[in-house]
């Protein structure tokens, strides 16, 4: 009943009319940017980070999470009107989405999205609540050792999940870990990789690396692509929203499955609702009795991955609330968002602030709802912003990213090396590294070091306090197992497999 | 003919490859060269030019192979800042960009992005350099840094060598024109920000990355980032509270 108790918490918290209206303008704003085409939903949050800074925490939080959303619903919106997936969560909702558009079922496509995230939503809303107090129960039980291993546990995860090359993914990760260490040493205070440039003394900010390498490196690197992006616009008038009767039955199973299965992976730490949506498509397609629909506008292709990405974004959310360990790139920057109001992720914050992990827990369901309401009736307007030319979108992007990092901090350094950044990010793209592997570890570079000190302080220097210890020996033993999994060629092709779903 | 004509080819851009590779290898202290040209006018902290220049050519041509020579023999000198950074950073990449001249790259994207990843993690291996090791068994401020950059160099000698062995993309091609542009917009607004304030730096940074791209249209530019630079004026310091100088600091007075 404790549960109970806890939501109706939350829902008070939530329903407050200042809260109330930070939950539907971070739905808005998050959908407005998730639909301009060539912004992620990384760089959506990153990019609007600034905006929330001047909020009281509760309030704050509950934006970002709403921007997260928000950009999600907006990304596939982009993706079914005009096969552009706005980011990498919805690239296989493109494939029958838009084809279904092209049939002149956009309506129905788009509405399909909606109540299925908005179902998963619901689900996800509820499994938080259950979740979370066990889970921070037994995050109590973790000293320092184990909270080390749970990390690369975490980082591993991170790889085996991650598209492309292990070794890439790994590197990256080592990298974000290295850059995590510029400024000063938290026991010692010895300045470190700083070059006396003061404003580095604090460490790179969270928020301008992400600003660089997912803001201006994304914007850079659309401008290489020019004009010749390729704008398929559904042109007819859309009609008819609601779906019929054939298609609900039709995409109800598809709905369960793909918040069961988003549920789990959105929980692992790692790739989260990436993941997540190639997987459920795949699992819809072996299970469906004419696979030949798919591609063609099969509505379950529509139902399965955006209830199962939606389902994964918000169960992301237990291990940062329960752990403190941010399982993908957006929750990281959540950890810096907290972190900015003072906030340290972790058991404890649902024990000392009820108000902010139930609040924020109860808007996600506010702000699903506020989705469904809001943005079916909205869609001819995010239709006409995707005819804003990208010659006059990217400038006004640019300027706006600079002004948010200046006000961060009001460093004029911030901006010069969120530039850099950018710089840094361009090249990783050219080189196919992945980018978000890299935040990860930036985040997670100075909880690990700091855990790796104290276990180490606390065995005398003894290295072996990582096997000896049962739980701390355990989450090693599954990431060494994940790890060899991986490099396994037979299971490689089958990790490539589901990512290549969306090229044919 | 068309066999050799291709052999030449690899061969010309395996020498560029490695020329940019020795380049790279002495990009901090070129970068530390042009920086120090700023204090001939009082601007910043630092060497002069020219000490600049004699310190870091003896560490490269003298400095380091004695140390190195020193170090074989068990002699233990502290080595100088300069000294180190040609030890372990320029170094190791002069050898790779040897190295380069004789090998077929058979992904370019690969080894090129393996090698200037490599030469991040050196330059973090000299960065944290002058910092304490492990003291006992606790660790030291230089551990960590040390320990990751010391993988992060592991790693990325993997990936390089992933790209001369295996078969996959070549090199992407990078375009100057939006990178230079926006870059240069963003630094301008770095700088104009303090003195000339929000109105002027917003707007004038808006024209200027609107040069990244061919397809710009003046007029049509102009009006939107007059527009863009209005609503910022009264969404950030207004609305969302950040206060920020909104007009050059000279009209204000």
């Amino acid at each position: 009943m404790e549960l109970f108790a806890n939501l109706a918490h939350g829902f008070v918290v939530a329903f407050s009319p200042i809260n109330l209206l930070m939950c539907l303008i971070g739905a808005l704003v998050g959908t407005l940017v998730g639909v301009l085409p060539g912004i992620g939903t990384i760089a959506t949050v990153a990019m609007l980070l600034p905006i929330t800074f001047g909020l009281p925490p509760v309030g704050a939080l509950i934006m970002l999470a709403g921007i997260y959303y928000g950009a999600q619903y907006g990304g596939s919106t982009t993706s079914i009107l005009v096969n552009i997936p706005g980011e990498a969560t919805s690239v296989v909702t493109a494939i029958d989405g838009h084809a279904m558009a092209k049939q002149g079922r956009a309506g129905p496509a788009l509405a399909i999205a909606a109540i299925g995230s908005f179902f998963a939503g619901c689900v996800a809303t509820v499994l938080i609540a259950v979740l979370g107090a066990p889970l921070t129960k037994l995050a109590l039980a973790f000293g320092p050792a184990e909270y080390f291993s749970l990390m690369v546990l975490g980082l591993i995860f991170a790889v085996v999940l991650a598209k492309g090359s292990v070794l890439k993914a790994i590197a990256m990760i080592v990298f974000g870990l290295l850059l995590s260490m510029v400024g000063s040493d938290i026991e010692t205070g010895a300045s470190r990789m700083a070059f006396n440039i003061p404003e580095l003394a604090d460490g790179l900010g969270f928020a301008t690396v992400a600003m660089g390498v997912f803001g201006f490196a994304e914007i850079i690197r659309n401008l290489d692509a020019g004009a010749e992006m390729n704008r398929d616009l559904v042109q007819q008038k859309i009609t008819g929203l609601m779906p019929t009767r054939k298609d609900l039955i039709d995409s109800a199973p598809a709905i369960l499955r793909g918040t069961a299965l988003g549920s789990i992976l959105g929980i692992l730490p790692g790739g989260g609702a990436v993941i997540a949506s190639f997987a459920a498509y795949t699992l819809e397609k072996k299970l469906a009795r004419n696979p030949s629909r798919f591609g063609r506008g099969a509505i379950e292709g529509v139902a399965a991955p955006e209830s199962a990405n939606n389902a994964a974004a918000q169960t992301s959310f237990i291990p940062l609330l329960t752990l403190g360990i941010p399982p993908n790139a957006v929750m990281a920057l959540m950890v810096g968002a907290m972190t900015i109001h003072g906030i340290v992720p972790g058991p404890q914050v649902m024990q000392k602030q009820p108000d902010l992990v139930w609040g924020m827990i109860a808007s996600m369901w506010i702000g699903n709802l506020m989705l469904i309401i809001i943005n079916l009736p909205l869609v001819g307007i995010w239709v006409r912003l995707l005819r804003v030319p990208y010659r006059l979108m990217f400038p006004s992007i640019v300027i706006f990213c600079a002004i948010g990092i200046y006000s961060v901090n009001n460093a004029p350094v911030d901006v010069i090396l969120a530039g850099v950044f950018g710089l840094v990010g361009y090249w990783l793209i050219k080189h196919d590294f992945e980018p978000a592997p890299l935040l990860l570890g930036m985040v997670l570079g100075p909880l690990m070091e700091e855990n790796l000190r104290r276990a180490l302080l606390i065995s005398r220097g003894d290295w072996s306090v990582f096997v000896t210890r049962p739980l701390s020996a355990v989450l090693l033993a599954i990431a060494a197992f994940l790890l060899v999994l991986t490099l396994l060629p037979m299971l490689r092709t089958k990790r490539d497999e589901v990512f290549t779903e969306s090229e044919n | 003919m068309a066999d050799t004509m291709g052999h030449s080819a690899t061969a010309t851009r395996n020498t560029s490859v490695a020329l940019g590779f020795c380049l790279l290898a002495l990009a901090p202290q070129i970068f530390e060269l042009i920086w120090s040209i700023g204090t001939i006018f009082g601007w910043g902290a630092g060497r002069g030019p020219a000490t600049v220049l004699i310190s870091h050519t003896t560490a490269l041509v003298a400095g380091a192979p004695a140390a190195l020579l020193g170090a074989i023999g068990g002699e233990t000198k502290k080595a100088s800042s300069d000294v180190l950074l040609a030890l372990i950073y320029s170094y190791p990449l002069f050898a790779v960009a040897i190295v380069t001249l004789f090998m077929t790259i058979k992904s370019g994207q690969d080894y090129i992005g393996g090698v200037i990843l490599m030469a991040l993690a050196l330059f973090a291996l000299w960065a944290s350099s002058d910092l304490q090791g492990m003291r006992g068994f606790s660790f030291g401020a230089g551990t960590a840094p040390r320990m990751f950059g010391g993988l992060l160099v592991a790693l990325s000698a993997a990936i390089a060598l992933t790209g001369l062995l295996n078969e996959g993309p070549a090199l992407a091609h990078y375009s100057w024109r939006g990178p230079l542009f926006v870059m240069c917009a963003i630094l301008f607004f770095a700088l104009a920000i303090r003195p000339l304030g929000l109105v002027v730096s917003a707007f004038v940074s808006f024209m200027v990355a609107a040069l990244g791209s061919h397809e710009t249209r003046w007029g049509e530019a102009a009006l939107v980032g007059a527009c863009l630079t209005i609503g910022c004026a009264l969404l950030f310091p207004y609305v969302l509270g950040l206060p920020m100088p909104m007009f050059p600091r000279f009209l204000a007075q």
